[in-house]
C-alpha cells in the first residue's frame, strides 16, 4: 500500500472506529429505549465518556475541529444526561483544553494578548447572556435551536476558505488606538511575520453574536472566532487560530459560571469529559502527519450534520 | 509603527501564571474526581444516586438530590462530592487570577487603555462569579 493509500486507510479505519464505539456503547442502546438508565450502573456510563471523549479528541485535533463543538450535540443524542450537564460540561471542555494550550501560544506570540483582550471583554458580557437565555429556554427550543446552529456551523466548516497571510494595507484607527498588532516567528517561512489588522468595530460586532451562541449551547466557539479574526479583520492564520483559543479561555470562564450557579454543572459528567478528550488530543496531535485530515475533517462534518440533524429531529419531537 | 518582540512583558507574566494556575487545576480535578467515585470521602450524594437523576433538567435535579452548586458548599469542604465540584470552581477561577496578576503590569506599563479594558473584564467575571447574572429558572 502506497503512503496516500495508507494515509486514507488510517483516516477512515479512525471514523470507524470512532462510529463503531458509538453504536456499540451503552449510549446507543439507551437512544434507543429512551428511558433512564436504570439498568446500567453508572461507572459504566463514566467510562464510556471517558473513551468517547477520547476518540474525539483525537478526531478534533486531525480534522482541525474544536472539541467543544462535537461534544455538546453528539453527547447530548447518544448518553442519557439532560442537555443542561452536556452544555455545562462542553463549556468546561473548551474550557480546559483552552486553558491548556494558551501558555505556549502567549510565550511564542502567536496568541496576541491584546487582541484577544479587546475581543473579550463584549464576547464575554453577550456569552453570559446566552447561558442565562439557553438555560431558561424550555428543551425542545434549545434542541431545535441548537439543531438549526450546528448544522449552519457544519455549512461553514465546509465552505469556509482561511488566508494564511491576509494582506492588510492600512490598519483602522480603533485598532491604532488599541495598539492591536504584533510580530511573531512563522515556523513554515523560517521568519518573523508582522501583522496589523483592520474592521475592528466590525469584529467587535460579531463577537457579540458569537459569545451569545456559545454561552447559549455550551460550545466552544474557534469555528466562529478563527473566521473573524482570519477573513474579518485580517489577523494572520496562526495568531487567529492561537488567539480565537485565548478569547475562549475568557468567554467560557463566564459561561461557566452561570451554568455553575444554575447547578448545570456536575463533576461525574464533566471531569471525564475532560480528562479523554485532553488526553485524545494529545494523541491526536501525534497522529496528525499520519493520517489523511481532509478525508477526516469531511467525515467529521457530515458527522457533525447528523447531530445537527439528530438535534433538530428531537427538537420537533421525532 | 513600534512592533513587540514576539511576546511583551506583560504577554509573558500571563502565559507563566496560566501553565502553573492551569496544571494545578488539571491535577485538582482528576483528584478530587477520584476522591468522590471511589468514595474515599464522605459524600452527601453518591455517584449512584446522582446517576439515577442527571436525566433530569439542573433545576429539576437540585429539588431531589442536593449535589453541590454555585458557592452553596463552602461550608462542606471535608465531603468527596464537594472537593470534586471544588476542583471545578478552581478551573473555573484560573483566568480570574490570571487577569489579575496582569493589572499591575499594565499600570507599571502606563498602558491606561488595557488597564481599564483589564480590570472591566475582571470585574465582569467576579460578578458573574459571585452569582450576579443567575437569572433564568
Amino acid at each position: 500500500m502506497n503512503q496516500r493509500g495508507y494515509r486514507a486507510f488510517s483516516s477512515i479505519f479512525l471514523l470507524t472506529l470512532f462510529s463503531a464505539l458509538l453504536l456499540l456503547s451503552p449510549a446507543a442502546a439507551f437512544a434507543v429505549q429512551a428511558q433512564p438508565p436504570v439498568q446500567t450502573e453508572w461507572w459504566v456510563w463514566e467510562i464510556a465518556l471517558f473513551v468517547f471523549s477520547f476518540f474525539l479528541g483525537i478526531i478534533a485535533v486531525i480534522a482541525g475541529v474544536g472539541g467543544g463543538v462535537l461534544f455538546v450535540p453528539i453527547v447530548s443524542s447518544f448518553f442519557p444526561f439532560h442537555i443542561d450537564f452536556v452544555r455545562g460540561a462542553g463549556l468546561l471542555v473548551a474550557l480546559s483544553g483552552a486553558l491548556s494550550a494558551g501558555s505556549p501560544l502567549l510565550k511564542k506570540g502567536l496568541a496576541n494578548l491584546k487582541l484577544a483582550l479587546s475581543m473579550a471583554l463584549i464576547a464575554s458580557i453577550s456569552s453570559i447572556a446566552g447561558a442565562m437565555v439557553g438555560l431558561a429556554m424550555p428543551e425542545n427550543v434549545v434542541q431545535l435551536s441548537l439543531g438549526a446552529t450546528i448544522l449552519g456551523i457544519s455549512v461553514i466548516m465546509l465552505l469556509s476558505k482561511n488566508s494564511a497571510y491576509p494582506e492588510i494595507s492600512e490598519p483602522d484607527t480603533l485598532s491604532k488606538i488599541l495598539h492591536i498588532y504584533g510580530i511573531y516567528y512563522d515556523e513554515q517561512l523560517k521568519k518573523d511575520v508582522s501583522w496589523q489588522i483592520h474592521r475592528t468595530p466590525v469584529g467587535i460586532l460579531l463577537f457579540i453574536v458569537i459569545g451569545f451562541m456559545a454561552g447559549m449551547f455550551g460550545l466552544g466557539a474557534g469555528w466562529a472566532n478563527v473566521p473573524v479574526f482570519n477573513l474579518v479583520l485580517g489577523a494572520p492564520l496562526r495568531v487567529s487560530v492561537a488567539t480565537s483559543i485565548f478569547v475562549l479561555s475568557i468567554n467560557d470562564t463566564a459561561a461557566a459560571w452561570v451554568y455553575l450557579h444554575k447547578g448545570a454543572v456536575l463533576p461525574l459528567i464533566a471531569v471525564p469529559s475532560i480528562a479523554g478528550m485532553m488526553i485524545g488530543t494529545k494523541i491526536g496531535a501525534r497522529l496528525l502527519t499520519k493520517v489523511h485530515t481532509r478525508v477526516v475533517r469531511k467525515l467529521v462534518i457530515t458527522l457533525l450534520a447528523a447531530a445537527g440533524l439528530r438535534a433538530l429531529l428531537k427538537g420537533f419531537g421525532i | 509603527m513600534k512592533q513587540e518582540l514576539h511576546a511583551n512583558r506583560v504577554q509573558l507574566s500571563y502565559a507563566t501564571v496560566l501553565f502553573w494556575t492551569s496544571t494545578l487545576g488539571i491535577i485538582f480535578i482528576i483528584v478530587g474526581y477520584l476522591t468522590y467515585v471511589l468514595q474515599l470521602l464522605p459524600s452527601a450524594v453518591s455517584p449512584a444516586e446522582v446517576a439515577l437523576h442527571w436525566h433530569l433538567r439542573a433545576a429539576e435535579l437540585h429539588k431531589v438530590v442536593a449535589v453541590p452548586s454555585g458557592w452553596d458548599w463552602l461550608t462542606q469542604l471535608g465531603r468527596g462530592d464537594v472537593i470534586s465540584y471544588a476542583s471545578i470552581v478552581y478551573l473555573s477561577s484560573v483566568t480570574m487570577f490570571c487577569l489579575a496578576v496582569i493589572i499591575p503590569a499594565f499600570v507599571k506599563e502606563k498602558d491606561f487603555i488595557y488597564t481599564v479594558l483589564t480590570l472591566l473584564q475582571v470585574t465582569v467575571l467576579l460578578f458573574v462569579a459571585a452569582g450576579a447574572f443567575s437569572g433564568g429558572h
